[in-house]
Formats: C-alpha cells, sequence, structure tokens
C-alpha cells in the first residue's frame, strides 16, 4: 500500500495584491492543476523540473505547511488534513533550503529541537529522546562538531546537521528541498548516499526535490518530472529521464550518453565549442 | 562535548541568580540620601507619638521602590526575549511593536486632560498608559494581518508606521500642553520609578509572575520557532498557539511595567543579549535567566539614580542607558568570538 497518495491535487497562489483578512480577492496563479500519483513505502523520489513549476510548492503541500486548493493528499492511509500538527510531524520530516539561524544554537542543540513534542512536563528530553538524536549525529557523521554552532560550519555540515535534525523525527517520510544546491561535487555525492542509505537501512520514504538530474537518475527509484502548465511526467526514474523529455521540459539542448549503466546528461549553450559534433550525436534528437 | 542543558542546572542557576537579586536588594535598600540603620528597621514602626524614621524610610519608601523595580526590570527582560525570539530579529525589544507610543499617547491624555482628577484615589496616568500600550499592540497585530502573508515582516513594518504615527500625535501634544504638563510628560516619557503603595506592588508583581511561568511553559517551542515558523511546525510545533501566547503575555507584562515606571528603554535589549551571551540561547534557560537579571540591573541602576545627583533624582532610563550601552559592548566584544551569530 502506498504512503503517499495524491490524487488530483490543484493549488495556486493569489495574484496581486489583497485587502481584508482572508478574502482572496484577485485571480489565482495555477502552480499545480489535477497531479496524481502514489509513492510506495522506501522509495527514493525525486521531484525535478524547470523553475516556477510548483516542486517547492507540492513539498509544502506534503508536509501541510500549504493546504491544497482542490484533491487531495493521503500520508499512511490517512487524509493529510485529518493530522495534527504533532502526530503529522511523526510521520513527515523536512529539510528546507538552507538558512543560517540568527541565535547560536549549538549543533546538539538543535538536533534535540526535533524532539520538542516528546519534551517531558518540566520541558526536558528523557533519555530515549537523546539516544535518539545521538543515532541521527551518527548516522549523518555531524556527531564530531556536536558542541559547535550552526554558523561556524560549512554548507555541507549544515545540510548534513539539517537531515540529522530530520532524522531525529523518527519518520518514515522525508521530505527535501534541494539538498545539494550550495555543495560542491563531493558533498553533494555524500549527501545523495546519506539519503540512498537512510532508504535502504531505515526503510524511509525520500522525497527530494533537486535540479541536479545526472544525480537524480543515479539515486532515485521513481521520478516527478513537473513542466510548464501544469503538465507532467510520473514513472521510474530511468523512464521520465529521457534526452526528449528533458528537452521539452527545461528547454534546453541536452547531449546525452551512457557509461556502464549510468545514464548522464549534460546542457548544451549556443556558444558550447563542440555544438556541431554533437548536433550529430546519434543520442541527441534535435539534429539539424 | 558540550554539555546540554539539564532540569538540575537549570534549577541552580536560577537559584543562584535569585540569591544574587536578594543580596543586591538588600544593599540597594540600605544606600540612599539618608543612612538607614537596620537595627533600627527591626525595632518597628514605633508609636504614634514617637514615629521611627528609619521603619518609615525602610519601609515605606526604599522597599517598595526596589520592589517595583524587580518587576519592571524582570517584565522587560523577559519581554525583549519573546521579541527577539518570535520576530527572529536580535534588534527586537519590547517596544518595538509601538507599546511604547502607544502608552505615552495615553499618558499624556491623561496629563492633559488635567492632573487633578483621580481615579481609584490615584493618578489616571497608569491606567491610561496601560489601556494604550495594549490597544496598540491589538491595532499593530491587526494591521500586521492585514500587511502580508509574511506575518513577521507585517508586524515589524505595522509597528513602525505605528510608532511612528502615535509619536508624532505625541509631539504635537507636547507643543501645545503647557509648561507643567509638558514637565510631568517628558519625565513620564524617560522612565521613571516613584514610591507606589503596595496593593498596586502585588498586583504589578502577579501579573508579571503569572506571565513569567506561562512563557516558561512554552519555551521549548520557543527555541523550535527561533527557526521559522514554518521549520517549527514541520517539527510538531503548534506555532500559532505558541505565538499567540508569547505575545500576548509579553505585551501585558510589558504594558504592566510601562504602566509602573514609564519608558525605561535599554533593559528589554541588553540584558537578553548578554545573557545569551554568557549562558546561550535555549529560552528555558534564557527567560528565567533574564528575568532575574533584569531585576538585578533595574534596582542597581535605580539605585544609582537616586543617589547620583542626591538630593535630586535622575530618571532611571538615563542610567540603564548610560550604564548599559558600555557594559554590553564590553560583552559583546569579549564574547562575539565564541558565538558567531553576530559576526556573520
Amino acid at each position: 500500500m502506498s504512503i503517499i497518495e495524491v490524487s488530483h491535487l490543484s493549488f495556486g497562489y493569489p495574484d496581486g495584491p489583497r485587502f481584508g483578512t482572508g478574502r482572496k480577492t484577485g485571480t489565482q496563479v495555477e502552480v499545480l492543476r489535477d497531479l496524481s500519483f502514489e509513492v510506495m513505502p522506501a522509495t527514493f523520489l525525486v521531484i525535478a523540473g524547470p523553475n516556477g513549476t510548483g516542486k517547492t510548492t507540492l513539498l509544502n503541500l506534503l508536509c501541510g505547511s500549504l493546504v491544497p486548493k482542490s484533491g487531495s493528499i493521503r500520508i499512511d492511509a490517512a487524509a493529510i488534513k485529518s493530522y495534527s500538527t504533532e502526530a503529522l510531524a511523526a510521520k513527515v520530516a523536512v529539510v528546507r533550503q538552507e538558512f543560517v539561524p540568527i541565535f547560536g544554537f549549538s549543533v546538539i542543540e538543535m538536533v534535540l529541537m526535533a524532539r520538542t513534542p516528546y519534551y517531558g512536563q518540566m520541558g526536558f528530553e528523557s533519555k530515549a529522546d537523546r539516544d535518539i538524536v545521538n543515532e541521527a549525529l551518527e548516522a549523518t557523521d555531524t556527531a564530531q562538531f556536536a558542541s559547535r554552532t550552526l554558523s561556524s560550519l560549512s554548507g555541507g555540515e549544515r545540510q548534513r546537521v539539517f537531515i540529522a535534525r530530520a532524522l531525529a523525527q523518527n519518520t518514515a517520510i522525508l521530505l527535501l528541498d534541494e539538498p545539494t544546491s550550495f555543495l560542491d561535487l563531493k558533498h553533494q555525492v555524500g549527501i545523495y548516499d546519506l539519503l540512498k542509505r537512510m532508504q535502504l537501512e531505515k526503510g524511509k520514504t525520500i522525497v527530494a526535490v533537486t535540479h541536479d538530474i545526472n544525480l537524480a537518475v543515479q539515486y532515485a527509484d521513481v521520478t516527478l518530472l513537473l513542466g510548464a502548465d501544469s503538465s507532467y511526467q510520473y514513472g521510474r526514474a530511468k523512464d521520465v529521464f529521457s534526452p526528449e523529455q528533458i528537452e521539452k521540459v527545461f528547454g534546453v539542448r541536452v547531449f546525452s550518453g551512457k557509461v556502464g549503466q549510468e545514464k548522464f546528461f549534460i546542457p548544451l549553450g549556443k556558444f558550447a565549442k563542440d555544438s556541431r559534433q554533437i548536433n550529430g550525436n546519434p543520442d541527441s534528437n534535435r539534429q539539424k | 562535548m558540550k554539555e546540554l542543558l539539564t532540569a538540575r542546572k537549570l534549577v541552580v542557576r536560577v537559584t543562584s541568580a535569585l540569591v544574587v537579586l536578594a543580596a543586591v536588594m538588600f544593599v540597594c535598600s540600605l544606600m540612599g540620601t539618608e543612612s538607614v540603620s537596620l537595627k533600627a528597621v527591626f525595632g518597628g514602626a514605633g508609636g504614634q507619638e514617637a514615629v521611627n524614621p528609619d521603619y518609615e524610610i525602610f519601609v515605606q519608601v526604599r522597599l517598595p521602590r526596589i520592589i517595583l523595580a524587580c518587576i519592571v526590570g524582570a517584565a522587560l527582560a523577559c519581554s525583549g526575549v519573546i521579541f527577539q525570539a518570535l520576530l527572529r530579529n536580535p534588534l527586537a525589544d519590547p517596544y518595538i511593536l509601538g507599546i511604547s507610543s502607544g502608552a505615552g499617547l495615553g499618558a499624556i491624555v491623561a496629563v492633559l486632560s488635567g492632573l487633578s482628577w483621580t481615579l481609584w484615589g490615584r493618578s489616571p496616568i497608569a491606567v491610561f498608559a496601560f489601556a494604550g500600550a495594549l490597544g496598540t499592540v491589538w491595532l499593530v497585530w491587526f494591521i500586521g494581518r492585514l500587511a502580508g502573508k509574511s506575518h513577521v515582516t507585517g508586524l515589524l513594518l505595522a509597528g513602525v508606521v505605528v510608532n511612528a504615527f502615535f509619536s508624532a500625535v505625541i509631539m504635537f501634544l507636547i507643543s501645545v500642553a503647557k509648561g507643567q504638563q509638558v514637565h510631568a510628560t517628558i519625565f513620564w516619557l524617560m522612565g521613571n520609578m516613584t514610591e507606589e503603595d503596595f496593593l498596586v506592588l502585588w498586583l504589578g508583581a502577579g501579573c508579571v509572575a503569572a506571565g513569567m511561568l506561562a512563557l516558561f511553559y512554552i519555551s521549548p517551542q520557543l527555541n523550535a520557532i527561533s527557526f521559522g515558523e514554518d521549520d517549527a511546525r514541520s517539527m510538531g510545533v503548534n506555532t500559532a498557539r505558541t505565538r499567540t501566547i508569547a505575545f500576548a503575555v509579553a505585551a501585558l507584562i510589558t504594558a504592566v511595567a510601562v504602566s509602573l515606571s514609564g519608558l525605561i528603554g535599554f533593559v528589554g535589549l541588553v540584558v537578553p543579549h548578554a545573557v545569551r551571551l554568557v549562558f546561550g540561547p535555549d529560552h528555558r534557560q534564557l527567560l528565567p535567566l533574564s528575568g532575574i537579571v533584569g531585576a538585578i540591573f533595574l534596582v542597581a541602576a535605580d539605585t544609582l539614580a537616586r543617589i547620583v545627583v542626591a538630593p535630586a533624582q535622575l530618571p532611571v532610563g538615563v542610567v540603564t542607558a548610560i550604564v548599559g550601552g558600555p557594559f554590553f559592548l564590553v560583552l559583546l566584544v569579549k564574547h562575539t568570538h565564541k558565538v558567531g551569530w553576530l559576526s556573520k
């Protein structure tokens, strides 16, 4: 049975200023229309697509930060609307795009906050909470700087800390919004390895928004490719990511190839030096 | 590895801070223009004929004022902590959402309406200031809702605008007021302690103590909220409830403080930062310690205000700014390398 079930989901943002509490005047800018898909437990799902096609919006809908205009979302066989904030946080954890916090909390203090709903009467964590946190720090390899402040960490370290906090929520589902956007190659791979390990070893369902098609096609089991005008493709990652699809959805020419088992895609700009040669490549679909 | 805060550690630190507070209160109660002998104080009030002057000064003059400074200092420091956390802004203080100008407007209206009349035998300034403060917070909250989807930005903007507008109205009223009224108003605006009677003190103390308890109760949630409301909600924190309680309580205790003592600046900004720099940002500890340190700071500052230019008195707001500013700068320079969020 599927752990995430989205059916006929639509969502739009209000366009232009609105005055008056709660009154939604003006038109809506629709970003998602009639979107349906199901995710099985312990699956790695990647959501990809050009800017402005609703990837982050979808993530916010899946974690309850936004409410659908129409259609429904079911998490673990129950409507998302039926969850309390606390109950949903026990099912779904989110890693948003990274930011620097304003106060000097240490890494372990921040990861412990994931246990806030489970604190005792006096507002302190239990031994069990600490064990969960330590386990999350170990899994993400962040225990070594547990007592440092967040602002003293590098981007890659900080991203792992935010993932540790999400792991400490002990949820079946992990949502991530562009978890590798500011990281160098080594750290990008490191984050994806970590996520894949969580999927395989702990049976977590990973849902990651990303712009990195090459990593997505390596790690993802299923892919949701969102296009302009609310079109979308959903299916096995290696089926969805084809040169034709990518050229159509992103509107760029790509060179694609295969190294061993792995597919890869390279976007080609107008000034690419080898563009003529590559135009003749059998794998590139747009030949002149 | 840095040790985490435990309930035991918290109790030890809060108790130690309370002991320091008691010591400071004791020392300050002995300082003043008249020297007071403790032995004489314990002699009691004395009879109808022979009034014991030491007892009179200690119980009727010094003690109420010191208790008042405790209440006001604790309230301002705690609400400073809350506004900094909720607005996610280290520059926030208890007055940032316009409480000061609202209370000021209430006070000046009370002054202009004539000082001759009284409410329950008291000057109407406090009541008007209290109403003005709460009214303004409600107005800012309401406008903030209309202004935008980002609650924090909307609130801050609404606070700035309402503050500016009410300040202009205050300036206008001052410029058309008579000399004696102007003096009374300006003294109030500078922040001023007077000897309140015990009924008022108990009321104020009760409000502030209850408020601090409520805030302590939600302090784990405040930790999460300082990472942003979306983040806090996805960690399972009921942010709407936490935010509403925190704002309401912070506004209420600030209004109590302001109506008792006028606009005393700096306590609500500096004390939370100082405590955070030394003890870290965890609100479970930051709130109670800030409250106690705020009380210590204001008791000491008010004692200085009483004795520096004796027999005249300074407005305590002047002392808090003159003493607190440099003290805070020293702390800032010494500790920034340890903390990091200010250096970025």
